[in-house]
């Protein structure tokens, strides 16, 4: 495994993004994020401002317009060509698994009886293939606190819907294209949705303001609409 | 200060918040950060301190302490107890005093800057409203009527001499832009005749446009099925083709992440510009190189720094 195959794009005129041409893996998120690492520690580097890992790529962010793109790049690349990718535990952090209650109840899943009977198959089926999956966070993005999900089972791949929805409710879980996540805040949005969870995904008086990093799993489990009203209560006191 | 009327969309803005974007959490801060500095200076503040950005309909404001303030940006009718005041130069307020924005005469976005600090915290580093995160600024949104904005007492500036830019800073916003962009990430897989197209079409700004996107009205871009992209970090000024044809301007609420191709992106110096589009002018684009981009940076700092340190 290494980062070897990969270029530079401008993104802007105070950004670079590296884009990597391996596909879309759990070990290449594990060495963008060593890569990442490893950038944020460097000394002799400009200052960035924002570095955004995504499944593919690496977006540094400077404060200013960079003035000379060649240097930047050398500089990067004589990074990769130094960095270690092998298992190095210290390098990361320790991924958790987060196990995330969703009620697939109608009241909170208005999407679920239509998407169940588009893939041919029971409510129940469908929430037994969600909560079966062991889910891994990619990046985030998009919203505060939307992690990317990889690993939703072929079966429940649906398309978006044509006609996004103008306001789902924060906790909102959808399906859309090969994706499952989690509306973190309230949203426009165009995922069928099938549940919602009771749970704060975004909170910045945190110590950590999101529920997940990359590289951790996330499991879904069931619970009645009565334990999504009392972890609403609970969260409140 | 107390709002009477809080106006459309009236927010305390300073710089923004860097170093969440990973978390999903975009820069936020000030549309226009040319004018936010500009007021500042004229308060006699750091020119990222926070102020209040007001968006097409402004507010009518009775302030409950003395102090002096100062607005810069968009032109409004602004009157002061019924005598009209102006832009771009500082103003004293005492308690009592009535300040009441009425007709938009040109520009879509100014700041009103205050001498006294704004009794607020920091969220994430900066006082600026997310409005899509829902964090920052007055009690995590913006202003509402009725809501009174707690200042702390101001009585440094009252010694000193009011300020004023010299009329040759003054803006004047003709609804008409050229906003000058670099490459971004997927510029390559556009044709030749598609980037002509996008530089030779006059848009219209579109009236769904917002602090998180400004959505562009005109020739429509057929993009092909071949154009596969991995969504990847999306930066402020990004101008991305949505499947419709249509380019959508990344924005300083917008998303961190994009999956639409992006043709180009709007250079640092221009930035600016996109806190006074509002629905129906016209933007062009001109392509340039990074270099040049870094070059009209420094110029334009030099142009504020003249300014502000005179």
């Amino acid at each position: 495994m290494s980062l070897s195959d990969f270029h530079f794009r401008l993104n802007g005129d105070s950004a670079i993004t590296l884009i990597f041409e391996d596909k879309i893996s759990k070990s290449l998120t594990k060495n963008i994020l060593i890569l990442k690492n490893t950038i944020i520690h460097a000394n002799d580097l400009p200052r960035l401002i924002d570095i955004i890992p995504a499944y593919q790529s690496l977006t540094l962010c400077y404060a200013y317009p960079i003035k000379n793109v060649k240097t930047i790049e050398n500089q990067i690349s004589n990074i990769i060509a130094n960095i270690v990718l092998s298992d190095r535990p210290s390098a990361l952090k320790k991924q958790k698994v987060i196990n995330i209650p969703v009620c697939y109840e109608d009241t909170y899943a208005p999407d679920l009886k239509m998407l169940a009977s588009e893939l041919k198959m029971t409510t129940n089926q469908l929430i037994k293939k969600h909560t079966d999956g062991i889910y891994l966070v990619h990046m985030l993005g998009f919203l505060p606190g939307f992690l990317y999900l990889g690993g939703l089972d072929e079966s429940l791949h649906y398309p978006r819907k044509k006609t996004p929805s103008i306001n789902l409710a924060k906790g909102s879980i959808g399906i859309g294209g090969q994706q499952t996540g989690i509306y973190p805040i309230e949203s426009p949005g165009g995922w069928n949705i099938i549940g919602r969870t009771p749970l704060t995904m975004f909170d910045v008086d945190k110590e950590k303001i999101t529920i997940a990093e990359p590289l951790d799993s996330i499991k879904f489990y069931s619970i009645s609409s009565a334990e999504f009203i009392k972890f609403n209560i609970q969260s409140q006191n | 200060m107390l709002f009477i009327k809080s106006g459309l969309q009236t927010s305390i803005q300073d710089f923004g918040r860097t170093g969440y974007m990973h978390l999903g959490v975009s820069h936020s801060g000030a549309m226009d950060k040319t004018s936010l500095s500009l007021a500042n200076y004229l308060v006699g503040k750091p020119k990222d301190s926070p102020a209040l950005e007001i968006t097409l309909i402004g507010p009518t404001i009775q302030f409950l302490s003395s102090m002096r303030i100062a607005i810069c940006g968009a032109h409004f009718d602004i009157y002061l107890n019924n005598d009209l005041i102006f832009n771009n130069q500082s103003v004293d307020v005492v308690s009592g005093d009535i300040l009441e924005f009425d007709q938009l005469i040109n520009g879509a976005r100014c700041y009103l800057a205050l001498s006294c600090e704004i009794n607020l915290k920091k969220q994430l580093n900066s006082f600026s409203t997310h409005v899509t995160a829902k964090i920052g600024g007055y009690n995590n949104r913006q202003i509402k009527d009725g809501d009174q904005l707690s200042v702390l007492s101001s009585n440094t500036t009252q010694s000193t001499k009011n300020k004023s830019l010299n009329s040759s800073f003054s803006q004047f916003y003709s609804g008409k832009y050229l906003l000058r962009c670099v490459e971004s990430v997927e510029s390559n897989l556009f044709s030749k005749v598609q980037i002509h197209q996008f530089l030779s079409t006059k848009y219209k700004i579109n009236q769904q446009s917002n602090r998180m996107g400004i959505r562009l009205d005109g020739n429509k871009i057929q993009i092909s099925q071949n154009i596969q992209i991995t969504s990847s970090g999306l930066t402020l000024g990004s101008i991305q083709i949505t499947p419709n044809g249509l380019p959508i301007i990344s924005s300083v609420d917008g998303q961190t992440i994009g999956g639409y191709p992006r043709i180009a992106n709007i250079i640092s110096t221009d930035l600016s510009i996109l806190g006074q589009l509002k629905a129906h002018d016209t933007v062009s684009f001109e392509l340039i190189s990074c270099n040049q981009a870094s070059i009209l940076y420094k110029q334009k700092e030099n142009w504020i720094e003249a300014i502000l340190t005179n």
